[in-house]
């Protein structure tokens, strides 16, 4: 190995912290000095292995249900009250009276309903009777297990989507279908239903979750996800577009 | 992942949902940082808990223009370091540091198969063995793909500090690899 003034800078090179102009000359070095790249073809090699190998542990389900649990109830109370939850408790009460009240209770039972569905999801060591990212493997599972059909949507190359599969639910004594995505770290939870007398379209869900809800096709659809509004919008869209008639 | 730097809402709901949004897609990072460092399940999730609890508590006071993911890894850390576990480790830590000798590797051979072959078992404990003070550089910069300077926020050492341990870091796992792959060729090896 010859004693090259480089052979300092390949740490630095292999982790992307040379200055540009460093990084261009380095580049060119390379090409001339086969020390100096192997050197780089074994950082990388390294830094690969490391990457696979550290990887090691992932969070447990009911560490993040637990997490989500920590932070609900001082989102919906907002740090201004500073823990003080027995100050606030009269207008809690009045808060959770009013949101009660100004919704029909037909669709807050279901959105509770579906909301205690998506967590009991994301604790359960099973969460899906059928494993599988591909759509026409899902999909033929439900024939025979429900009185309707529904496309799952396809996913494009580099969706943030992923289909981790699905399920048999029940809600107001109606089987279903829930489909079970993975958008980042979050999960979200599409809920297929008959179409019944419902008014209105849930899409407010509570301070935790967003549940986003529409008919079509003379389907009953709803999103449950403790992810952000505009994912769910995302893949309701994708939805709505594959069960376009 | 790109670091993540928080324009601040001037209100306080705001600023728990900024949190959540934040906050959240690092749990699976954290808790696998934490699980290397405690090197336990239990401990790893109360650890993980508690520095939700304390980052939460104390996000209305997170700086404008700091990184976020390494003040998070931050407060982990220094969690962590004053467990009894971590009061332990830390003293490992100094001895270590101290004891540490540069070794000459040879640079002849450049052993890039052997480290190609090596499976994740053997990388793993090429990475237990490490002195906690390497251990942790080397997953911030290789799984967690940190930069130096959010490496330096992270564990509140100089950047020339991060350099240095991790160089030294990669070199104890290069030489674990080689010598478990090379001294005895059947063992580790796919």
């Amino acid at each position: 190995m010859t004693n090259c003034e480089w052979r300092e800078k390949i740490g630095l090179y292999v982790d992307g912290e040379l200055e540009p102009s460093a990084e261009q000359a380095i580049t060119g070095h390379l090409q001339n000095c086969p020390d100096c790249s192997s050197a780089v073809l074994e950082q990388q090699a390294l830094k690969k292995a490391v990457r696979v190998a550290g990887k090691r542990f992932t969070a447990p389900p009911e560490l993040y249900a637990s997490i989500q649990r920590q932070m609900m109830p001082k989102r919906s109370l907002g740090l201004w009250f500073k823990w003080s939850a027995l100050a606030a408790s009269a207008v809690l009460v009045a808060l959770v009276a009013f949101a009660l009240l100004s919704r029909p209770s037909t669709s807050s039972a279901t959105v509770a309903q579906l909301i205690d569905q998506h967590v009991t999801m994301l604790a359960s060591a099973n969460p899906v009777d059928v494993i599988s990212s591909d759509r026409h493997t899902v999909k033929p599972w439900y024939q025979g297990k429900l009185p309707f059909t529904f496309n799952p949507p396809e996913l494009a190359a580099g969706s943030p989507f992923t289909l981790i599969g699905g399920r048999l639910t029940y809600a107001q004594h109606a089987p279903g279908a829930e489909l079970v995505y993975q958008v980042r770290q979050h999960k979200m939870s599409v809920f297929i239903f008959q179409a019944r007398d419902v008014s209105g379209e849930p899409s407010a869900g509570n301070q935790a979750f967003v549940v986003n809800g529409w008919q079509q096709g003379g389907l009953q659809y709803y999103i449950v996800t403790d992810g952000a509004r505009e994912d769910a919008d995302r893949l309701r869209a994708l939805l709505q577009d594959a069960n376009r008639q | 992942m790109a670091a993540t730097v928080v324009a601040r809402g001037n209100v306080s709901g705001v600023e728990n949902k900024d949190f959540e949004r934040l906050a959240v897609p690092l749990l699976d990072g954290l808790y696998n940082f934490a699980r290397w460092l405690c090197g336990d399940a239990d401990e790893a999730r109360d650890l993980v808990q508690e520095t939700f609890l304390k980052s939460l508590k104390g996000f209305s006071s997170f700086r404008e223009g700091t990184n976020f993911r390494a003040w998070m890894f931050r407060i982990l850390r220094n969690t962590f370091l004053t467990s009894r576990t971590g009061l332990e480790r830390r003293n490992t830590l100094q001895e270590d540091e101290e004891g540490f000798e540069e070794s000459s590797v040879s640079q002849e051979t450049p052993e890039i198969a052997l480290i190609r072959r090596a499976n994740t078992e053997l990388v793993q404990a090429a990475i237990a063995q490490l002195a906690p003070a390497f251990q942790e550089v080397i997953l911030l910069a290789d799984l967690e793909e940190m930069k130096y300077q959010e490496i330096a926020e992270a564990l509140d050492i100089p950047i020339g500090t991060v350099m240095s341990r991790l160089a030294r870091a990669r070199k104890q796992v290069r030489e674990h690899i080689v010598v478990a792959l090379g001294g005895k060729r059947t063992v580790g090896v796919k």
